[in-house]
């Protein structure tokens, strides 16, 4: 079937693949990158496919495995009828009903989220990435499921999508073609919040069926409650690192500084996230020197899971997100900080802050910022001093979609560049109207398979457009330009885009957090704090 | 999973290759790891990396920070990747024995 002509009832098909994808069909990029060729997306071998569902687009994302008997498959297929009916009580899904349930039922079809939808427009429109035919394929599955009148008035009211294995496997895998990003939600003139319906299918699949990426769950929120970090980093091996980073900083910049550890009663408990102490460690640095030298009484969390910020149940599973909350508060609140700031994460903002605030509740009902604001206050109301002149080079800013679009947190980030960065330029479209890097809702961290290939074309293309039209004045290599991401997902999503696209080499594009910038313009510290290597 | 051939006897391997049973390693698993991620020869250098790997992983149960494993052995990132074409995360750490990465890295 061509991929533009695929219809929702089309996904209990008994095929072995609903859509062959076509790397032609993707959008073009701008130059120097107009005659730029992607391979082709990497073929699931046969005997994979024997034991991996890839039927939806030949995509393997979230790892279903299949199952090996009809038993089994129908076994699964209830399962899947029993968490519909859960997603649409209140005694069952007390975080989400509302508006899960005032996006089901007043969606009025405009398709004004198609347009808004980054994976959809760079796919080259093909139909499964649209937003409205993911929630149609469960809005339908669940209007059959509710009315009173069954299946015999499902065809006339759109409920005619018989519930087989191959709906139940496609649904799931289809649920990690959206990378949460909420872009379609900003635009809807509805409300409906289609990325929610996504993340809602994924929050079915995990707790009821056990269905969900190992990254996600097995090597992340399981790993990060049992070793503390998602990374596998335990507090041995954090402590290794901060000495390390202490030594590291004395190298950069002259300077002792000593990273506060557990100090009980700080006005600052930072909470990083641990990429930033494995892959970006000038990041956690960059921190470190900025609030040593502004003076702040401040302290990280050596305990369990408190040095690592990350909740990747945000993208997937209420009880998964709960576990981990609840552990960062209590870790904050055991430390008796005046507030918990986080760092660089955006969908730890979100995680601490939106949707946080649900869950940290009595005694640990701890003010929590994000570290923006508390660097607008640094640098806009001169508590650290600046000479912009080090940072005089093109550099563009990349609004995370959990801090910007979600938190509603745009002028901060933008007040410090503009203070810091005479040759910043915004991107077209930015601020609550930005596209997602492509590497969202976990996306970044789904490293397996053939995954990445479809995140670097498709999922990242968008993204990868906006960076070098935002340099289009530079764009060669002799002119050093950088991407401000002042988030860990997207810093390796960027990474990962830029070194896809060669754009390090053929266009001398660096990325980074905003902290690094600020860093590198304090007169108080030496020159040179960025360093112009691609990692 | 998948049990594969490696230094001559039965390895599990993960979707990605990566070896799931860091005691598994020895340097002849090592050997037949560099060749799926196209090194040539194992060299000196890349010896005392997969080395270092191995030890810090040992020690501390993840693989070090990319900044202090360049520092601490005098190689730049570039050398890095000239002598494992894939990067030190996903080329080096395979050969080493190390499990895939995971998190936010």
């Amino acid at each position: 079937m061509k991929p533009q002509e695929t219809r929702p009832k089309d996904i209990c098909l008994d095929c072995r693949q609903l859509v062959e994808l076509d790397v032609g069909d993707i959008t073009k990029l701008p130059p120097p990158y107009d005659d730029w060729v992607d391979e082709p997306i990497a073929e699931v071998p046969d005997e994979k496919r024997e034991r991996f569902e890839a039927s939806l687009d030949g995509v393997i994302g979230n790892v279903i495995p299949v199952p090996g008997t009809e038993e089994e498959k129908q076994a699964l297929v209830e399962k899947f009828l029993v968490g519909i009916d859960k997603l649409f009580s209140k005694e069952d899904n007390w975080t989400f009903l509302q508006p899960f349930l005032l996006s089901i039922e007043n969606c009025v079809k405009c398709n004004t989220c198609a347009d808004a939808c980054p994976i959809f427009e760079a796919s080259g429109r093909v139909e499964i990435y649209r937003p409205l035919f993911r929630a149609d394929v469960l809005r339908r599955i669940a209007n059959r499921k509710r009315s009173k009148l069954g299946a015999l008035t499902g065809r006339l009211t759109g409920a005619d999508i018989p519930v087989t294995w191959e709906t139940v496997a496609r649904l799931a895998d289809l649920a990690y073609r959206c990378t949460l990003c909420r872009r379609c939600a900003q635009d809807c003139p509805m409300g409906i919040d289609n990325g929610l319906i996504a993340r809602e299918i994924r929050k079915l699949f995990s707790q009821e069926l056990g269905i969900h990426p190992e990254e996600l769950h097995g090597a992340g929120t399981m790993k990060q409650l049992h070793v503390g970090s998602s990374t596998g980093m335990n507090p041995m091996a954090l402590a290794d690192i901060l000495e390390f980073a202490e030594e590291d900083i004395e190298e950069r910049t002259g300077l002792n500084i000593k990273i506060p550890v557990d100090k009980a009663g700080a006005d600052i408990l930072i909470m990083h996230n641990a990429g930033e102490f494995l892959s970006w460690p000038e990041n956690l640095q960059a921190f470190a020197i900025m609030f040593e030298l502004a003076g702040l009484s401040w302290t990280i969390a050596s305990d369990l899971v408190g040095y690592d910020s990350v909740n990747y149940g945000l993208f997937y599973d209420d009880i998964q997100y709960s576990r981990v909350t609840l552990k960062h508060a209590e870790v904050a609140r055991k430390l008796g900080v005046k507030k918990v700031v986080m760092g660089e994460c955006g969908h730890a903002h979100k995680a601490f802050m939106a949707t946080g605030d649900r869950m940290w509740l009595g005694e640990s009902n701890i003010p929590r910022e994000s570290c923006l604001t508390l660097m607008e206050d640094l640098v806009c109301n001169e508590k650290i001093m600046v000479d912009p002149s080090r940072n005089d080079f093109p550099v563009t800013l990349h609004d995370p979609c959990n801090i910007t679009r979600s938190m509603g947190i745009v002028m901060p980030q933008r007040k410090v560049l503009k203070k810091i960065a005479p040759q910043f330029r915004e991107m077209t479209p930015h601020g609550v109207h930005n596209y997602c890097c492509g590497g969202g809702s976990g996306f970044a961290i789904m490293q397996s398979n053939n995954f990445p290939d479809w995140r670097m074309r498709i999922a990242g293309r968008k993204k990868f457009a906006q960076i070098i039209s935002a340099f289009d004045d530079c764009i060669g290599p002799e002119t050093n330009k950088y991407v401000c991401a002042p988030c860990s997902n997207c810093k390796g999503q960027i990474r990962d885009l830029l070194t896809y696209y060669e754009a390090w080499d053929r266009c001398r594009i660096l990325y980074g957090g905003l902290v690094e910038l600020v860093v590198n313009a304090m007169v108080d510290v030496k020159e040179g704090f960025l360093e112009w290597d691609f990692h | 999973m998948a049990t594969v051939t490696l230094g001559g006897k039965d390895v599990e391997i993960d979707e990605d290759g990566f070896i799931q049973d860091p005691n598994e390693w020895n340097e002849d698993v090592a050997l037949d790891l560099a060749k799926t991620e196209g090194v040539e020869e194992m060299g000196e250098d890349h010896w005392k990396l997969v080395h270092y790997l191995r030890d810090y992983y040992l020690k501390f149960g993840i693989a070090p920070m990319i900044r202090k494993l360049c520092k601490e052995n005098g190689f730049s990132l570039k050398y890095v990747y000239e002598m494992f074409p894939s990067g030190p995360a996903k080329g080096a750490c395979k050969v080493a024995g190390l499990p895939k990465p995971t998190g936010c890295v």
